[in-house]
């Protein structure tokens, strides 16, 4: 992760020792050093912080940068309409952000001054603060079109200027170069520290104690007074300090501060070194950028003038500044502007170079992101000594230079940055001399930025600072220098509106649940405790508990009660008077079946012939003898064996007879029931055995399925349905049928169904004494010609036809006596319940 | 008495003494007994259904039609396979449904032979019947005077009109609440209750007249084993 750094324009990977992209050139890192890490994109959870794009405003379009321009300029009027009619005649509106936030720091937290700081100034704070800059007055440095000096043509000749600002003037030119800063401000440092201070430098410093009260007072001035009265001041820089006290009526310490500073020195005592280090460095900076303040003395006439190295310390050569170095543009630094405003008296001592007055306050310019170059200045080209005294430095803390310088200095430029940031109020006292060397804003880096950026992000991504200026121009225009030095947006992150308008993470619902603050963004600004308490369905309270018992009145229940009690009444049963059944006694049970068994038992062991048979014969039964005696020897005679086993006993001594009676018959057996088969064999192994007589044929069929639409389909086509009745094509071919059943439906089924087909065949049935009541209509409907029922009928048959020898004579006496016993019991239980009646009357009675 | 028939004989004393043996109450030998009839028909009914009916009726069929009968045979012949695995089907609760169309076909047509036969065999007839108990004709042919032929007839007719009214239901809400049936409705009712009561007692007598013919014979049928070892 660390050995390649993502671009943030083009998502090309570079190197980590990259400083710009490969692919874009854009930058890879953010130039300040604070600001690294802090333009990353932000993480969910992350509470989203105020992102200022101040830095990207170069590449805006011009039509942007208009209306924005606009928009400070209106509260820079305002500002400035509270400033006296001179302060606005003398100063340019082209100040430096750098040095405004400067201001405002100090303004407002003197104790965060540092203690070299006021050293060098030689002033307490509050002689600092000029009188001219009140409180209202809020140097605000929001960058504009004018503090791009490339675009500005020089206002005023080198001619004009006595030699004490030429010299000046190259000398801050020269420490406007990039290149020279970051060593200028080490080198400043080390002049603090070292004792080597040349002894020009030393009385210089002891003549600008002796300067006048105006001149001291401002911070230019402070800056000298201080680094001449630090012991570890550098004698050079005494020197110096003095010699720009003495000058302090020039306009240089009105309107440049720092320049003026060094213009109060005289050249005559200026070191060679030092004047031709201001004339090289000068020349050597023909940066458009620094128009505002070195455009109008680096002229072309001056710029000739290059100092040798030859005048220069050997430290200071070092320092001269490259090529690529004089090239990056400086700004006008703030301090120079709040610098001027404290001078109106010394201001109108003297006459208002022309450069100066001729640089109209137009709208300010961003501030500059510092050169890329400087960032590769070697710190091994510097002392060592400088190097120590560089964090104790004050005059470069707010220049950009060091703001680009490696990120071991970032932590004392932070601590010094931030504070200005926090509170943009004015700041009387400016950095001093030195500080000149801010407008070396390198103002090739918004070139290459404005060439690599994506310029559609502009429109969709927009900065904070235009949101600002159209909402709030006036409270914006405070605000902006500190933010605008401090922010760079990467176009992979949001925009602080985009950040403003993302919903709080999942995770802090429960915060949020009891937030009852007020929405400050967003369409619920101003409403307090509207947004949901929590995500999802959260019940607010426990749930209404509702009674379900019926509410009804006394009168309601009442009549509730009386409908129950008619519907109870209606479908009550009515008890029904009976009279009382004798219980079932087991003993009573044995005792039939023991006399019964016993009785019949003994007649049947003995085989008694007590009782005769019956001599009447009846209408049926006398059909049925009619019948039999009627078919023809050897006709086919068709019988149904329909009845269950267990009535074997008696259908076969009912049926026997019959089949004793007829001659030789051709039986054909069929039967609808399954058992009827079996029956049928074995009542021709039975009874028929006895009466098996020579050419007798018997046909089983066996079992007729269908129930009465089997007997229906046989009795259309009895050849279909049993192939064995080969030429046997309708049920009239029979002779007879015989119907042996002990089942009046099974009787009833045969009757019926065969009643279509059969024609006038003779049809006697066989029944059992049960079903002979159902089955004596159809005798009296002449629907049958015979009707043999039970032992009874076997018996009348029997007697009538074979002289009473048969079965039914075996079982008759037994037949008998259990019909009379069975009678005696009826009689006898009918008599006794009788008796137990009259006597439950007569008791009754009794009791009445 | 061959081996087979002694057996016979002996199994049909032992069912016969286990029958008897509910006269104590329903005791195991009873049921033993029972179970063994319920077992043994169940299987003869079972040897009767595929010997008597599937395998003639279906098997050979089918059979003699898939070797020599025409296409018409053959497809006639699916048509009871077809119907009996649709039945079959009623086994399963879930395709009992596909049995509908075939036991709608059964229910169908055994009902229109039923009502068909019971209409022409029985309700015409019977009505004929009635009719003609007051043929003095027939009476004659069955050298039945003409009183007895009136009173027979009669006798039947008031029997008949007596019973049915005894099931006639009907009535009418009086004032005072209650329903009862019409006066004459009501005598009629109570001398069918004695036609009907008669009946029943001829059906009853029937019955004991039915079982005393068995059990006699049973008893006969004991003593007869009895007697072959005596």
């Amino acid at each position: 992760m660390a050995d390649t750094i993502k671009c943030p324009v083009c998502g090309r990977d570079n190197s980590a020792d990259q400083e710009f992209c490969e692919n874009c050139q854009s930058r890879l890192e953010p130039l300040t050093g604070p600001l690294k890490g802090a333009d990353a994109p932000i993480k969910p959870g992350q509470a989203p912080t105020r992102k200022n794009t101040a830095e990207l405003e170069p590449i805006l379009p011009q039509w942007l940068r208009d209306a924005r321009d606009s928009a400070r300029k209106s509260a820079e009027d305002e500002a400035v309409s509270q400033i006296g009619k001179q302060s606005q005649e003398s100063f340019s509106a082209s100040n430096s952000d750098l040095l405004a936030g400067l201001q405002s720091h100090a303004d407002s937290d003197d104790e965060e001054t540092p203690d070299w700081l006021t050293s060098i100034t030689g002033n307490s704070a509050a002689s600092k603060k000029l009188d001219a800059e009140s409180p209202e007055v809020r140097w605000v440095e929001l960058g504009g079109a004018s503090d791009f000096a490339q675009e500005e043509p020089p206002v005023e000749s080198s001619s004009e200027k006595d030699e004490i600002a030429d010299w000046f003037r190259d000398a801050s030119g020269s420490l406007q170069s990039p290149g020279f800063e970051q060593p200028a401000s080490s080198s400043h440092d080390s002049f603090i520290a070292s004792s080597d201070t040349p002894d020009w430098l030393r009385q210089m410093a002891a003549e600008h104690e002796t300067k006048d009260e105006v001149v001291s007072a401002k911070p230019f001035d402070a800056v000298p007074s201080s680094l001449f009265e630090s012991s570890d001041t550098p004698d050079w820089l005494h020197q110096l300090g003095e010699d720009a006290s003495k000058n302090s009526d020039s306009f240089f310490t009105d309107a440049e501060p720092s320049a003026g500073a060094e213009s109060a020195l005289p050249q005559s005592d200026a070191p060679d070194w030092l004047s031709s280090l201001g004339a090289g460095s000068q020349e050597q900076t023909p940066s458009a950028d620094s128009a505002d303040f070195t455009g109008p003395v680096s002229g072309e006439k001056e710029a000739a003038e290059i100092p040798s190295d030859e005048g220069l310390p050997d430290w200071m050569k070092g320092l001269q500044p490259t090529e690529s170095e004089q090239s990056i543009q400086a700004e006008t630094p703030a301090w120079l502007k709040d610098d001027a405003q404290p001078s109106t008296e010394s201001a109108d001592n003297f006459e208002l170079p022309s450069w100066l007055s001729a640089t109209s306050p137009t709208p300010e310019k961003p501030v500059q992101e510092e050169q890329p170059a400087q960032d590769d200045l070697p710190l091994g080209d510097i002392p060592g000594w400088l190097k120590a005294a560089a964090p104790q430095s004050s005059i470069y803390s707010d220049s950009p230079t060091e703001e680009a310088a490696p990120s071991s200095d970032a932590d004392w430029l932070t601590s010094f940055k931030f504070p200005s940031e926090q509170t943009p109020e004015p700041q009387p006292q400016l950095p001093p001399v030195f500080s000149t060397d801010e407008p070396a804003e390198v103002p090739a880096f918004t070139g290459d930025a404005q060439s690599n950026y994506n310029m559609d992000s502009l429109f969709t991504d927009m900065p904070d600072w235009l949101s600002n200026a159209m909402e709030e121009p006036s409270s914006t225009s405070a605000s902006a220098p500190a933010a605008n030095s401090l922010d760079s947006l990467t176009p992979g992150e949001l925009p602080s509106w985009v950040q403003a308008m993302r919903p709080l993470d999942a995770g802090s619902s429960q915060s949020v649940a009891n937030d009852q603050t007020f929405e400050s963004r967003g369409a619920l600004a101003g409403f307090q405790g509207v947004l949901p308490l929590t995500t999802g369905f959260v019940p607010t309270s426990k749930p209404k508990v509702h009674s379900i018992r019926l509410q009804v009145s006394d009168e309601q229940r009442s009549q509730a009660a009386m409908l129950e009690q008619i519907l109870a009444a209606e479908t009550a049963p009515e008890p029904i008077a009976s009279f009382s059944a004798l219980p079932t006694s087991k003993g009573l049970r044995w005792l039939i079946a023991f006399v019964l068994i016993a009785v019949l038992g003994t007649l049947s062991f003995m085989r008694t012939q007590i009782f005769s048979l019956p001599v009447g014969v009846p209408f049926e039964v006398s059909g049925a003898m009619n019948a039999a005696q009627a078919i023809p020897e050897g006709a086919p005679v068709l019988v149904a064996f329909d009845y269950e086993p267990a009535r074997v006993g008696e259908m076969e001594a009912a049926a026997s007879p019959m089949f004793n009676l007829m001659q030789n018959p051709n039986l054909t057996f069929i039967s609808t029931n399954e058992t009827g088969a079996i029956l049928a064999e074995r009542f021709i192994s039975g009874p028929l055995a006895d009466t098996d007589q020579s050419g007798i044929q018997r046909l089983n069929l066996g079992y007729l399925p269908g129930g009465q639409m089997g007997i229906r389909a046989f009795a259309q086509d009895p050849e279909f349905t049993f192939p064995q009745l080969e030429g046997v094509t309708s049920l009239s071919q029979f002779a007879a049928l015989i119907i042996i059943t002990d089942s009046a439906d099974s009787a009833r089924a045969w009757i019926e169904q065969t009643s279509s087909s059969r024609g006038t065949i003779p049809v006697v049935v066989f029944s059992s004494a049960q079903s002979a009541p159902m089955i004596r209509p159809y005798y009296d409907s002449q629907q049958i010609t015979g009707l043999v029922s039970g032992l009874y009928g076997s018996a009348v048959f029997e007697q009538n036809m074979s002289g009473g020898s048969g079965i039914s004579r075996n079982y008759w006496d037994a037949y008998s006596v259990g019909m009379l016993l069975a009678m005696a019991l009826i009689l006898g239980g009918g008599l006794f319940n009788l008796a137990l009646g009259l006597r439950d009357r007569a008791a009754s009675r009794e009791e009445k | 008495m061959t081996t087979l028939d002694l057996i016979t004989a002996i199994l049909s004393f032992l069912f016969t003494l286990l029958i008897f043996s509910y006269l104590i109450g329903d005791n195991p030998l009873f049921r033993i007994a029972v179970y063994i009839f319920v077992g043994v028909s169940s299987g003869y009914i079972a040897a009767i259904a595929w010997w008597q009916v599937i395998w003639p009726r279906l098997i050979q069929p089918l059979i003699s039609a898939m070797l020599t009968g025409s296409l018409l045979e053959k497809g006639l012949i699916f048509v009871p396979l077809l119907g009996a695995v649709l039945i079959l089907m009623k086994a399963s609760p879930r395709l009992a449904g596909m049995s509908r169309g075939v036991m709608a076909f059964l229910v169908g047509v055994g009902a229109a032979v039923t009502i068909a036969g019971a209409v022409m065999g029985t309700l015409i007839p019977q009505v004929m019947g009635t009719i003609n108990s007051f043929d003095l004709a027939s009476a004659s042919a069955r050298n039945i005077s003409l009183i007895e032929v009136i009173f027979n007839g009669a006798f039947v007719l008031a029997g008949t009109i007596f019973t049915l009214t005894y099931f006639h239901f009907g009535a009418r809400a009086k004032v005072d609440g209650s329903t009862r049936r019409n006066g004459l409705i009501e005598i009629s009712a109570w001398a069918g209750r004695i036609f009907i009561g008669i009946t029943l007692g001829t059906v009853f007598a029937g019955v004991y007249a039915a079982a005393l013919t068995a059990l006699i014979e049973r008893i006969m049928s004991l003593f007869n084993f009895l007697g072959n070892f005596l």
